[in-house]
Parts: structure tokens; C-alpha cells; sequence
């Protein structure tokens, strides 16, 4: 039987409470080389994406989060104990670098929406002519004016936001243009301290910008900064 | 007040919202799309979800995607049912 592999914590520092873990299943610990790992019994192979696991997943995640910085694993680590146990051997040292630079530390979201850069495109493009090739060729330089027009307002506000709390956090991660919509998602690594600083920072920030939606979320475990190697690219697309 | 290590959901209103899907989304975005990941052991199962869900990065950008799909679906859910209800036995 595999085990489903929750997060790495510091030894010691996983909760001794009673944690349900997918599938109803109880969480334990697992110690291996100095370190505190969530684990759950598995029975089968693979694990069904469904919003009853997701949030199961999240939910003993969060529970470690509320004592101290783990390291989250993403969803669907199904490994053997053995395989666990070689990895965190082998991984020893990066993974103590890892809890170095997370230890106290949360991560928040925000996700800033605008309708404007779409607009300005259309302004200044022709409607699509009657001929296709000339109305492909319209759509095509509007899509690429679109996404210029959308990175260069990212970088702007990826500036602007700086400008704000750039003194409350520890790293960034920063996605540009995910949609027309979406113009910038910002990962932000800070301290459990500042987190009310951080809210009322970007209250601030929403006042100067009534023309921005604005969807902040967190604390959250370090998701966006937990990783020891390159970003995972899953054959499924979702890296 | 809210504990200051609850999730929180704040529209432009400025106000946390009961969002449950919204909260969802997020929750999505972060435990499928990131984290700590040892390389090969990540076995998920889509063999009973639709596919679009495996456009998580496209789905989950924004909320307002999500709605545009959701929106599409019910669309062609209509068309469909219309399909089978003129197609004869």
C-alpha cells in the first residue's frame, strides 16, 4: 500500500492532534531524517480529483500551517515509504535550506483584473473587414497588440505594487497575462507578522486603483515557494 | 474579527465574500498547481472528470473564465439536449 504524502515539516513541529486526511483516512507522521512528513494510507494507485479530495488535501495542510511553515507537496503524491524515505535522504540538504527561508513565513495572493487593456486595443484597431483573409489578418494583429498592450500594463502594475508592500515581503512570484482578463498574479512570501499590514496595505493600493479588481487570498502554505527542483510539467498541462 | 490565519476572499467591495466555488478555485490553483513536487510520484486520476478541468491554469485565472465556461457548458448542454430530443429513434 502507497501513502498519500501531505507536507514536510520541521521534526517536531507537526501537530499532535488528530487530522482526517483524504478519503477519511488518518493523517500520521512519518520521521525521516529529521524531518516530520503527513502521510496517509492509500489503497489504490491513483487519486480522483474531486472537490471532496482537493479540500481534504488543503484542509490538513492548513491545519499544519496554523503551527508552524510546511512544506506543502502537490496534490496526488502517492510514494511508497521507502521511496519517501530515499527522497527526503537524498533532498536532505535542500529541503533544510527550504525550511531556512520559509521558516515564519506564509504565502498570500493577490490577482489583479482589469478590463482596460482590451479596450485600448479595440480603439485602435479596424473592425474586421468582409474579405477573411484581411479580417484573419485584423484578428491577428489584435491578439498580438493585445498581449503586449497586456504585459506592458502588468509591468506596471507589478511596479505599482511594489511600490506598496515591496518592504512586507520576503519573494515574489509573479504571472503576467494569464487571460485578457487577469493581468498579474502575484505570490507573496512574508512573514505571519506582517499579514495584517500586508491587507491593509493593498486596501490602500484598491483606493488608488477603483478600476482594478482586486481578489487577495490567504495565508496559505508556501505553495508558490516550496519547490526544491524546476517547476513539475505535468503531461496533464497542469504545471 | 477573523483570525488573522483564516483564508480570506476580498472583492473590490473591499469585503470578505462567502464565495464558496471562489474559495474553491483558489484552493485549486494552489494545490494542483503548486507545491513541493517529487518528480514522478504525481498520479492523479481524470478518468471521470471533464476535460476542461485539465485547462486549470485557463480555468482558474479568473473567476470571471470560470463563468464564460460554465456559461458555454450550460449552452451546449441546451444544444445537445435539443439534438437528442429531434434525433429519432
Amino acid at each position: 500500500m502507497k501513502l498519500y504524502a501531505y507536507c514536510f515539516t520541521e521534526d517536531g513541529d507537526a501537530p499532535s492532534e488528530f487530522l482526517t486526511g483524504i478519503g477519511g483516512s488518518q493523517v500520521r507522521v512519518l520521521k525521516a531524517e529529521g524531518f516530520s512528513i503527513l502521510v496517509s494510507d492509500f489503497p489504490t494507485e491513483t487519486v480522483p480529483i474531486n472537490r471532496h479530495n482537493v479540500l481534504a488535501h488543503s484542509a490538513v495542510i492548513q491545519r499544519v500551517l496554523a503551527h508552524t511553515t510546511p512544506l506543502p507537496l502537490r496534490f496526488g503524491t502517492l510514494i511508497a515509504e521507502e521511496q519517501l524515505r530515499n527522497y527526503a535522504c537524498a533532498k536532505r540538504e535542500a529541503l533544510h535550506e527550504k525550511f531556512d527561508s520559509l521558516r515564519g513565513c506564509i504565502e498570500m495572493n493577490v490577482k489583479l483584473i482589469s478590463q482596460a487593456a482590451q479596450a485600448v486595443v479595440r480603439q485602435h484597431l479596424p473592425q474586421p473587414a468582409d474579405k477573411p483573409g484581411t479580417a484573419f489578418l485584423v484578428q491577428k494583429r489584435r491578439e498580438i497588440l493585445g498581449s503586449e498592450t497586456r504585459i506592458a500594463e502588468a509591468k506596471r502594475l507589478a511596479a505599482w505594487l511594489e511600490e506598496h508592500i515591496g518592504d512586507l515581503i520576503k519573494e515574489a512570484s509573479i504571472e503576467q497575462s494569464r487571460t485578457d482578463k487577469l493581468i498579474l498574479a502575484a505570490s507573496h512570501l512574508l512573514e505571519r507578522g506582517v499579514v495584517e499590514q500586508y491587507r491593509a496595505r493593498l486596501k490602500t493600493a484598491r483606493a488608488e486603483r477603483p478600476e482594478l479588481h482586486f481578489l487577495v487570498s490567504g495565508p496559505w502554505a508556501p505553495y508558490s515557494f516550496a519547490n526544491i527542483e524546476l517547476e513539475f510539467k505535468s503531461q496533464f498541462g497542469v504545471s | 474579527m477573523s483570525s488573522p490565519f483564516d483564508q480570506i476572499i476580498i472583492t473590490e467591495g473591499g469585503e470578505p465574500v462567502d464565495e464558496v466555488e471562489l474559495s474553491l478555485l483558489e484552493t485549486l490553483d494552489h494545490v494542483l498547481n503548486r507545491g513541493l513536487v517529487i518528480a514522478g510520484e504525481i498520479t492523479i486520476s481524470v478518468a471521470d472528470i471533464d476535460l476542461v478541468f485539465l485547462g486549470l491554469n485557463v480555468l482558474l485565472s479568473s473567476v470571471e473564465t470560470a463563468h464564460e465556461v460554465l456559461h458555454k457548458r450550460a449552452v451546449n448542454d441546451e444544444r445537445t439536449g435539443a439534438v437528442n430530443e429531434q434525433t429519432p429513434e
